[in-house]
């Protein structure tokens, strides 16, 4: 018996070792996606944090998948798109990535919208050679050493925090609080604020609190002990509608600033049009004016989009242009062809069908998003971005 | 004493209490049924939206809606128990404790499946808190600690004066004594997750009345009801009040010597503390 066992055991490791091998040498783009529908996956976040966006950006992916499948598929196959939710949270982020990569096989990974789920999420993408498409905004991420498997279409958090600065002068601030929870782009727009701030004379005071607490009475003591007349709100929508209360409770008379993806129309619903009246918001704006824009529009039959949901209908966009720019279907193929399908010589598109028709005829493509160019520096960073000031008034977000 | 310290000893009594709600049903159920129940969490939420339909859909007030966020939470309680958590009684505390948490989830999502994500409001104004020199205090926090305070009276009389609740108390004494007096451990079973997951819904309604109706409600602050339990001493209902009212002001106090991002790490480090020094806690186990 024992003598048995142990040749099954060598043959079943025998026959292991061959497979391995033999998947090992199988050429990349075997190994990648050769046959089958060409995958691509939207990490979004359905729950959590970020709950109020990740539909709709998933929402906008299905119609691009929807319209190029409708029109033929892509390099003669079908394509999927698979969606996960990462609840706005790194662990589960972490989780469903490696089920994308390990059992989906996906390409691309798009539309990962937390900070701290992409710098989670971003070593398993170029450790697989997936590419991520994504919304994380903390500066740190481009900085990682990515080997070109990541672009965002967020403007980066340094320029973000340089909006909350300008907002402090233009307003003849004083004496500025910022109030953040812990997150991976926190010091870096703290820093950023602070350093315009103080070059005119403007003094800034900053706390980092924890965003998983149920009441922040006593931070808010804190804040109003140094009477600032600005007051940065920098969380995400569940903290910051309790940061919101308990401002309003203790009857703060400054004005109160933050971002738009915490101060959403949500979060003036959660917190209530009394408590929230007359706050700020800054937001990186879609481009309204846009082909691309008006086209999504009708699609989802919505009068006004958000940058988030228009950054996800030009994640989808930009892989699959990518993989037709390339005639391959894998991650190294989409970073080497991405920043190609954006040549200004090229004709311009604002969606994956025409596109991929004008490369398929060998002609050049200029792609022009909804939300906007799509134009990326060598580590990533978008290019070119434009920010809206919002006030809340009578319960509705509105351009100040 | 100066008057930050005295506006956060304020800020703790009342955070402190309004955990204190939840950690007393955490303890019932431990005291009955020996293993940590975690979808609290679960029915905190359950009760917080019960509460937001009776509130700001049915247009009932405020202390309706509590009685209505315990009696769904408590309701879903025996139900959820029954079907998802009593097949495995006999596998252990460890399995159960995991059981819950999955049973936790199932109750969060479907939650979200009906609510949806967004996050909700009750139709109860905010009002600006009241200053008394240096220290202020909102109406809303003396309605929540009042109304802590009054379900934690209601459930130690219920516990010392009526027939059921000393029954109950025989269970958690000695279980085997108990179902040799002819104590039906299953019936006892029910009204310890009644009573239990009922003071949840209430605890989550005061938590969302302090953020927002959602189904994460009770999530966010099951570490410091789990901590305020475990402090107190798991299955002690006097020792969860205390420890309730220790992590509020440890947590508050904290503000004093820790970056307010610490926050979190003094309900781990009670935890520590007390598991590594005390493992029965303040009042130790089996005070019910």
């Amino acid at each position: 018996m024992k003598s048995r066992l142990q040749t099954t055991r060598r043959t079943l490791l025998q026959g292991a070792a061959a497979l391995g091998a033999g998947v090992a040498f199988l050429p990349r783009g075997l190994r990648a996606q050769a046959s089958g529908p060409i995958r691509i996956a939207g990490l979004v976040p359905l729950t959590g944090g970020g709950g109020a966006f990740g539909p709709n950006m998933s929402l906008s992916q299905k119609t691009v998948v929807d319209e190029v499948n409708a029109a033929g598929g892509l390099l003669g196959r079908k394509v999927e798109l698979i969606t996960e939710d990462d609840q706005t949270n790194p662990e589960a982020g972490v989780r469903a990535a490696r089920k994308l990569i390990d059992v989906d096989k996906v390409s691309a990974i798009m539309s990962v919208w937390a900070s701290a789920v992409g710098t989670a999420v971003l070593p398993l993408c170029w450790e697989n050679k997936v590419m991520m498409l994504a919304i994380s905004a903390a500066d740190t991420i481009a900085e990682l050493p990515h080997q070109g498997y990541f672009v965002r279409t967020q403007p980066h958090t340094a320029l973000q925090g340089e909006q909350f600065a300008k907002f402090a002068i233009d307003t003849g601030t004083k004496h500025l609080y910022v109030m953040m929870p812990q997150t991976p782009f926190t010091e870096t727009v703290i820093k950023g604020i602070t350093q315009i701030c103080q070059s005119k004379n403007i003094k800034v005071t900053s706390m980092i609190y924890d965003a998983k607490k149920t009441s922040l009475r006593s931070e808010v003591d804190e804040m109003m002990r140094t009477t600032p007349d600005t007051l940065m709100i920098g969380g995400y929508q569940p903290d910051d509608i309790v940061l919101a209360k308990d401002v309003f409770r203790a009857n703060y008379k400054g004005r109160v600033v933050g971002f738009a993806y915490g101060m959403t129309p949500q979060f003036v619903e959660g917190a209530g049009a009394e408590v929230t009246e007359g706050m700020y918001t800054i937001e990186p704006i879609p481009a309204a004016g846009s082909t691309a824009y008006g086209r999504l529009q009708k699609l989802l039959k919505k009068d006004a989009l958000d940058t988030y949901t228009c950054q996800g209908y030009d994640h989808a966009n930009l892989a699959l242009l990518a993989i037709a720019q390339a005639k391959e279907a894998s991650g190294t193929a989409i970073r080497d062809n991405i920043r190609k399908i954006g040549d200004p010589a090229g004709v311009k598109v604002d969606n994956a069908v025409d596109g991929i028709k004008l490369l398929a005829e060998g002609k050049k493509i200029n792609y022009e998003g909804a939300s906007g160019p799509c134009k990326f520096t060598d580590i990533g960073n978008i290019r070119e971005v434009v920010f809206r000031l919002n006030q809340i008034k009578a319960g509705k977000i509105l351009p100040a | 004493m100066s008057a930050q310290v005295l506006q956060l000893i304020v800020n703790g009594v009342v955070a402190g209490t309004i955990l204190a709600v939840p950690a007393i049903g955490l303890s019932t159920i431990f005291a009955v049924l020996r293993f940590a129940n975690f979808a609290l969490a679960g029915h905190m939420a359950i009760g917080a939206f019960a509460g937001y339909v009776a509130n700001a859909w049915l247009g009932l007030p405020a202390y309706v809606a509590i009685l209505a966020a315990f009696a769904a939470a408590g309701i879903v309680g025996i139900v959820s128990d029954h079907f998802g958590l009593r097949p495995l009684r006999n596998y252990g505390a460890l399995t159960l404790a995991i059981a819950s948490i999955a049973l936790n989830l199932v109750l969060e999502n479907v939650l979200r499946f009906g609510f949806g994500n967004r996050p909700r409001d009750y139709a109860i104004k905010l009002v600006r808190d009241w200053t008394f020199g240096p220290i202020r205090i909102g109406p809303q926090q003396l309605e929540n600690l009042a109304i802590a305070v009054a379900a934690m009276a209601l459930i130690f009389l219920f516990l010392a004066l009526t027939t059921t609740g000393k029954a109950m108390r025989a269970v958690a004494d000695n279980p085997i004594l108990a179902d040799i007096k002819g104590i039906d451990p299953d019936r006892m079973a029910r009204f310890a997750n009644f009573i239990g997951m009922g003071l949840g819904g209430v605890g989550g309604m005061l938590v969302g009345l302090d953020t927002s109706v959602d189904p994460l409600v009770g999530f966010r602050a099951l570490l410091s009801v789990f901590a305020a339990a475990v402090v107190g001493g798991l299955g002690s209902i006097p020792g969860a009040a205390i420890g309730g009212l220790f992590i509020g002001l440890a947590e508050e106090l904290s503000l004093l010597a820790l970056p307010a991002s610490y926050k979190t790490a003094v309900g781990f480090l009670a935890i520590l503390i007390m598991l590594t020094l005390r493992p029965r806690g303040i009042l130790g186990e089996r005070g019910l």
